[in-house]
């Protein structure tokens, strides 16, 4: 299944590691930013991560101009209005978004409306409309698992329509993305584990699916390594930095792999499941993982066996046969989720969640049907296959 | 322009050909639409008026249909009576040419970043499958395995239809054949 052409793109710079923090002076001087706004949401604030940032940046003399804290879950194209207009009154000149998936779509959006004008979001929805670079824009993730620093899209709501407005231009990317390990050390357990998942499921999906690519796939199994060799390692001792650090830096590989070759199957799954039964993204990931793989297996069993060496290393790979290696992956998968099960109670089936009964299940597999990811799941997903995959999935 | 003048024949040729697919695509998703369950039950998700379009960049060959219901989709030739809802985008007439002479499969093709889409995703997602059980009509089974994912098992249509579809591809593999020469 390789791919006669692809294309690659990723121009954040990754800063990552120890003291990560107190680089984000030295970049926003280099691009003239002298002004700069945070947006967050009320739990980053409440967790105390803003204080080693905005104390990076004040040791340096740059003062942070304002601060938004009231980043909802579901960010609303409202949210965003008001924002831009904070950012235009006390004149900023920059953007840093802190937090998770939300705060950063929205600190995408606002970076829209305050670099292009207008108060009206939605007219810059849809692909390819945005024609110019926008201000300077600085994401530091405060999970482990989006990769939201990485990908060129952002989902806004419009509540008065009721609809989810995406954005796609690869200006919506940040000028660096911040990895500093004191921003996940203090993640609850079941976040660490289901945000910790998704990244697994960006890098599994990107590998496995329509779109790879070398370079993909070299970002897609670095993280699967990282993941399996941290992911446990931190449940039991949540304070690891370095293990902290390792899956950081995964999430953002994973982010890198996925935003270019796409993912399939898990996602349109865990997107519908999502918005019918408001389940967290991350757990929806590790909740159908193990089932859309064993569904597309025929079609994907030569990348799937490879990744047993990034999911087992190097000794369980090589006393595999070379005929058992995808189920043996499958395997790795199912083992790694019965352990955090043991360790955080993250369900396995859509039973186990308590929040979705039988009778959703035809609703999810319509809805997934429609979901963009399904376009580029290797086998092509009728309505009975969804169904077929929900039944597996349920208890 | 300098291009042109090293090949000018097969140029006009790719770009003649694409011309005369688009027009055999609508009339046969207009014909499909008329007789196939599947097809129907695709397109009835779809706005009654909704206004579907490929076309080439910048500014080439066009296809509109639009879903006039229940179903139904109607081919307008290469003018849209209105905006269109939803336009998938070929960056370049030669990957148009690679989809519609089907060396490359549609989904494959947005794999592959050969086209975007301008419009809501689900819809493109719908268009794509209709797209793919259209392939499989028009082509002989070994052609369309090519073209689409997957093959479907259940494909029952007019013999009229089906061989009209296939005299085009008749006039398609010739050309492949004769480009790529
Ligand atoms: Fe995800």
């Amino acid at each position: 299944m390789t791919n006669k052409y692809y294309e690659f793109f990723c121009p954040v710079k990754v800063i990552a590691g120890k003291a990560a923090l107190e680089h984000i002076p030295y970049e926003l001087t280099g691009m003239a930013a002298k002004r700069p706004m945070i947006v967050t949401d009320k739990g980053v604030r409440a967790a105390g991560l803003l204080e080693p940032v905005i104390a990076a940046c004040e040791e340096s003399g740059l003062e942070i101009t304002t601060i938004y804290d009231d980043v909802p879950p579901d960010s609303s194209t409202t949210v965003v209005r008001d924002i831009a207009g904070i950012y235009r009154q006390e004149k900023c000149d920059s953007i840093i978004a802190v937090g998770g998936g939300s705060a950063i779509d929205t600190g995408k959006a606002v970076n829209i409306l305050v670099s292009e004008g207008g108060d009206d979001i939605a007219k810059y929805s849809g692909a390819g409309v945005l024609k110019h670079p926008l201000k300077p824009f600085f994401v530091v993730p405060t999970t482990a698992g989006t990769g939201s620093e990485v990908t060129s899209v952002a989902v806004i709501t419009d509540e008065a329509k009721g609809v989810k407005l995406p954005f796609t231009s690869s200006f919506l990317l940040p000028n660096a993305a911040i990895i500093d390990p004191r921003m996940t050390l203090t993640l609850p357990p079941h976040i660490t584990a289901a945000t910790a998942m998704d990244a697994m499921t960006h890098a599994t999906e990107a590998f496995t699916c329509m779109a790879k690519n070398p370079l993909s796939d070299a970002y897609a199994t670095a993280a699967i390594k990282k993941i399996s060799q941290s992911l446990l390692q931190v449940m039991d001792n949540p304070k690891d930095s370095d293990g902290r650090l390792e899956l950081a830096q995964a999430s953002t590989m994973a982010g890198i792999a996925f935003s270019n070759s796409m993912v399939g199957l898990v996602h349109a799954l865990g997107h519908s499941t999502g918005a019918i039964c408001h389940l967290p993204h991350g757990l929806c990931m590790s909740l159908y993982l193990p089932y859309a793989l064993e569904y597309n297996l025929e079609t994907i069993r030569e990348p799937l066996g490879e990744l047993l060496l990034y999911l087992e290393g190097p000794e369980v790979f090589a006393a595999t046969p070379a005929s058992r290696r995808a189920e043996a992956s499958i395997s790795a998968i199912r083992k790694l989720r019965d352990a955090l099960y043991k360790r955080c109670q993250l369900p396995r089936t859509l039973k186990e969640t308590g929040k979705v009964t039988e009778a959703q299940l035809d609703h999810i597999a319509e809805m997934a049907l429609d979901d963009g990811s399904i376009m580029f799941n290797p086998k092509e997903v009728t309505l009975e296959d969804a169904r077929a995959v929900l039944r597996r999935a349920w208890a | 322009m300098l291009a042109k003048r090293i090949q000018p024949m097969v140029f006009q040729a790719r770009r003649l050909y694409v011309e005369l697919m688009f027009q055999v695509m609508g009339r046969a998703l207009q014909a499909v639409s008329e007789v196939d369950e599947k097809v129907q039950n695709e397109a009835r998700a779809l706005p009654d008026g909704f206004l579907f379009e490929m076309m080439v960049m910048p500014a080439g060959s066009k296809l509109i249909v639009e879903h006039t219901g229940q179903g139904r989709f109607r081919y307008h030739g290469d003018k849209a009576p209105r905006p269109v809802d939803l336009s998938i985008q070929f960056k370049h007439i030669a990957h148009a040419f690679l989809v519609l002479s089907f060396q490359e499969k549609t989904s494959v093709a947005f794999a592959n970043d050969r086209m975007l889409v301008d419009g809501d995703i689900s819809y493109a997602v719908r268009m794509t499958r209709v797209l793919n059980r259209l392939e499989s009509f028009i082509l002989p089974k070994l052609v369309a395995k090519r073209a689409v994912k997957e093959y479907p098992a259940d494909l029952h249509l007019p013999e009229k239809l089906i061989s009209a579809a296939r005299i085009y591809l008749k006039v398609a593999t010739n050309f492949v054949e004769t480009v790529r020469a």
